[in-house]
Parts: C-alpha cells; structure tokens; sequence
C-alpha cells in the first residue's frame, strides 16, 4: 500500500512534462520568429522549467515523505 | 528496495554527523554553513584588498564585472524602491551557489538539511513583509491582503505559509532529488556516466536552484513594493 501510494505521488512527474514541453514548444516558436532574442527567450525558457519542475519535485519529496514517515 | 529506502533515511537524519560540544548539538548543515562563511569572508577579504578608483589588478576588474552583473540583473527586477535588498540577496545567492555545488568537493551540501532551507525561506519571507510595511506603513500593509477584492483577503493570508513553504521544498526538493538520483545512478553504473550526470545535477541545477530561489524572493519583493 505504502508503495502504491508514493508512486501516485510520483505522477505529478507528468504535469512538470507537459508544463516543460509547453514552454519548450512556444520558445521554439519564439525563437523561429525572432532569432535575434534567442539569448533572452534561452533564459526566460530555463527559468520557466525550473520553476515547471518545481511540482515534480514536490511529489518527490511526498513520495519520500510517504515511504519514510510510514 | 528495502535497502535503498533504509539508505535514504538514514541520509535525511540531520542529526547523522552532529559533532557534541559539551551540551551543545551542532547539526552537520550548521558547521557546514559555519565553513562556508569562514571561506566567503576569505576569499571576500582577499579580493577586495587594495582595491583602487582606476582598477590595474585583473582580479579587481573580475569582482567588479561579476557583482555588476548580478547587481543588475537584480537591479532591473527591483527597480529604485527595491535596491536597498539587492545586497542581501546577492550575499543569499552566492551562499546557496557555493552550498550546492559544496558536494563536488566531498563535502555534503547543507542545503540537504531540511532546517537550513526552511530558515532561508523564513528569512525571505520575513524580508517580503518588512518590505511591503515599510512601503505602504503597517495599515496599508493590512490593507494590502484584502487586494484586489475582498473575497481573496483568506487566499492573500494562507500565501503567508505558501510561499516560504514552497520555497523551502523547492530548493529541499531540487538538492535531496540530485542526491538520491546521483546514488542511484552509482549503483547502476558505477565509471564515467556518473560524471556526466554530476555536470547536470551538481553543477547547472544547483547554480539554477540558486538563482531561482534569488530570483522568487526578488519577485516577492517587487510585487510588495510596487
């Protein structure tokens, strides 16, 4: 029980996927427009994905939360 | 499986390699910040001796370049109100940038400790508030939660706990994942691929959780202020 649990956790891993390769794609797209603001659309991209990725981190720490406190 | 788990939780003691002083505890995260701090100031002293209006050392030009670029790039989040905090910001950033890259020199990174990110956190957010009380005074300060409209004043109040609390697990979360993944992989394959991920987890994504953490707070600050 207590592993089912931290692997439901673990599915937030797919908000974080779709959020990240929604910000690549419009980036992508960004850049195809605008090449010359590559460089300020690069790090605003990175920014976004760490901040994307912040939710699946989130359901690491749940999911070690439920495995150890359990 | 049982051993890893063990393993894990054994890693998340804080009290694992406490050193015992008479009755005082010292957490492995407090004299690892304690080193840290000793090494920020040498190196801070040692670069700003003899520094000169017209800079001839290469490393004076270095240190200017650097903070100039932070100070900036924090400068325009900020903007006139807000630069009074851009030092303790940047003091922040340069201190978890060293903390979580601290791991590639044998050392473990304190901000694997639970209690260190959430007091960094607590510091934020303790700053977010003296800056919207010194901005707007202590009624447009209480006055502030109840903006836009009244309905959001519960909403408005819970982000009090939110936002430290998701900062403290954002970074918490970042640099124990790094860890448990870097584990994991060294049991796996033990030569060479480990290094490549070492670049990734080490390197870019403890700068990144610096910055990001920096960069949060500085937005925080910015919307208190505005």
């Amino acid at each position: 029980m207590i592993a089912i649990g931290a692997g439901i956790a673990a599915l937030t891993g797919a908000g974080a996927g779709i959020g990240i390769g929604l910000a690549t794609s419009k980036a992508v797209e960004g850049i195809a427009r605008q090449p010359e603001a590559s460089g300020k659309i690069t790090s605003a991209l990175i920014l976004g994905c760490a901040l994307a990725e912040a939710t699946a981190i989130y359901g690491l720490v749940i999911g070690l939360m439920i495995i150890i406190m359990l | 499986m049982g051993g890893i788990s063990e393993e894990i939780s054994q890693n998340l003691q804080y009290m694992n390699h406490a050193i015992t002083i008479g009755p005082l505890t010292i957490p492995q995260g407090v004299y690892t910040t304690w080193g840290i701090m000793v090494f920020l100031v040498l190196v801070s002293i040692w670069l700003t001796r003899g520094m000169e209006v017209v800079p001839k050392k290469k490393r004076q030009v270095l240190v200017e370049t650097g903070v100039g670029t932070l100070y900036n790039m924090l400068y325009g989040i900020l903007g006139e109100h807000g630069k009074r905090y851009i030092p303790y910001l940047l003091t922040v950033m340069i201190y978890l940038g060293v903390a979580n890259v601290i791991g590639l020199f044998g050392f473990t990174p304190p901000t694997k400790d639970l209690n260190v990110t959430l007091g960094l956190a607590l510091m934020s957010i303790v700053l977010v508030q003296y800056a919207s009380i010194r901005q707007r005074g202590v009624g447009g300060w209480l006055k502030s939660f109840s903006q836009p409209v009244a309905i959001v004043t519960p909403l408005n109040v819970l982000e009090l706990a939110i936002k430290p609390l998701s900062l403290c697990m954002r970074l918490f979360g970042n640099v124990l994942g790094a860890f448990i993944i870097m584990e994991l992989v060294k049991i796996v394959v033990p030569v060479v691929f480990p290094l490549a991920c070492s670049m990734y987890f080490d390197i870019f994504d403890g700068l990144l959780q610096a910055y990001v953490f920096v960069f949060l707070t500085s937005l925080y600050i910015q919307e208190a202020i505005e």
